[in-house]
């Protein structure tokens, strides 16, 4: 009893089939007999080929399972890895920064996404008219149907960017200046 | 309305230069879900703050080449809230090390005819925006995480629209200058928040 813990009450001849087994139990060395002797019977060659096939049939398995796994994992992991965008994150903080697509965004929707971009690029000439006229840094000729007039209320407006132009068709005959 | 630190004496000079430690990302809109669970994790425990704000931007011309820029920001949800006003300085280009971007920073409460008396003293209206979103703090960082608007019709906060699909988040501290710790907590905090959003120093001269 102390030697085992007291996991062995008592060591009588029940607890001795299972603990000082050495052989398998009977069934299974019966099984395992029969299995030998068809092993034997079947002769080397085609034991062999049957390996051989065995061998192939596992590794073809494996491999159309690790590919399935990389491909849903990659499907799967791609649309959930991307949290954030770094293109937002940039178009984000020059917002905050300095205003880079407020109100200096002409909301024409057919001009394409080229568009924010370009109003940095154009310069102010101070009119003595008072208009201030944007001079387009090629900007493209289709445009000009669209871009109209001057936003007024920003028509004192410092600032390093021309002032913003609003794509109001209305007054697209407003200004004659405009090109 | 975020609450600053707001100097109630007159500036006379003399008083501690405050600085604003800052850390920008941004996180997608179908993302910031699991974003804003973690901040409530991470962050202090309080109740989640919702803001909606109104932000001009004021620029004064001298005959110097680069306008002098302040920010008025008023709390569309806030009834009786106070104005804040802000200044913000250039960023400070020292140490390549320092992980947060650092600019002087001086934050003033006014009352309601800021903009009349901005006006008045020459200062023309740049561009404006609509912040809206939540806010969590840690200690001194604070973490801002808001969806800018555009405004459609000058004057007009009804009609907006959204800049872009993400919402921009800010990790910020306003302490004294040259406080090191202050940028390497920051990047700890920074790194929690990984893969989710990566905060980052990023300097808005690149940007332009």
């Amino acid at each position: 009893m102390r030697q085992t813990e007291g996991r062995v009450p008592v060591f009588s001849h029940e607890v001795v089939p299972d603990h000082l087994r050495t052989k398998p139990d009977p069934e299974v060395e019966e099984q395992e007999k029969q299995l030998t002797t068809d092993a034997a019977r079947i002769g080397a060659d085609v034991a062999q080929k049957q390996i051989q096939s065995l061998n192939k049939m596992c590794s073809n398995l494996l491999e159309k399972i690790s590919k399935e796994e990389r491909e849903s994992e990659s499907g799967g992991l791609r649309p959930n890895k991307q949290t954030f965008n770094p293109a937002d994150t940039n178009a984000l903080v020059a917002a905050v920064a300095f205003g880079k697509g407020l109100s200096n965004w002409r909301p024409s929707g057919s001009s394409g996404p080229g568009q924010p971009g370009q109003p940095g690029t154009g310069t102010i000439l101070a009119g003595a008219s008072g208009l201030q006229q944007v001079q387009m840094a090629g900007a493209p000729s289709q445009q000009q149907p669209m871009l109209s007039g001057v936003q007024m209320a920003q028509a004192s407006q410092p600032g390093k960017m021309p002032s913003g132009i609003k794509t109001n068709i209305k007054s697209a005959s407003m200004h004659p200046y405009q090109r | 309305m975020e609450a600053p630190p707001v100097t109630m004496m007159p500036v006379t000079g003399g008083t501690v230069n405050m600085m604003e430690y800052l850390l920008q990302g941004s996180v997608l809109d179908h993302s910031l879900e699991s974003l804003i669970h973690r901040l409530r994790g991470l962050c202090d425990n309080m109740e989640p703050e919702t803001f909606l704000d109104h932000e001009m931007v004021f620029l004064l011309k001298g005959q110097q080449a680069s306008p002098f820029v302040l920010r008025a920001r008023r709390s569309m949800d806030r009834a009786g809230a106070p104005w804040h006003l802000r200044y913000l300085g250039q960023p400070e280009m020292g140490d390549k090390n320092r992980h947060a971007l650092v600019r002087n920073c001086v934050d003033i409460a006014t009352s309601e005819n800021l903009t009349d008396f901005l006006m008045e003293m020459g200062f023309r209206m740049d561009h404006e925006f609509v912040a809206k979103g939540h806010l969590f703090r840690k200690g001194i960082m604070k973490i801002m995480v808001y969806k800018i608007f555009r405004i459609l019709v000058p004057g007009n906060t009804d009609s907006t629209e959204a800049l872009s699909l993400s919402y921009l988040v800010e990790l910020s501290v306003v302490a004294p200058g040259g406080q090191d710790m202050v940028s390497d907590d920051m990047r700890n905090f920074a790194e929690q928040l990984k893969p989710l959003v990566h905060l980052e120093k990023i300097d808005p001269k690149r940007l332009m």
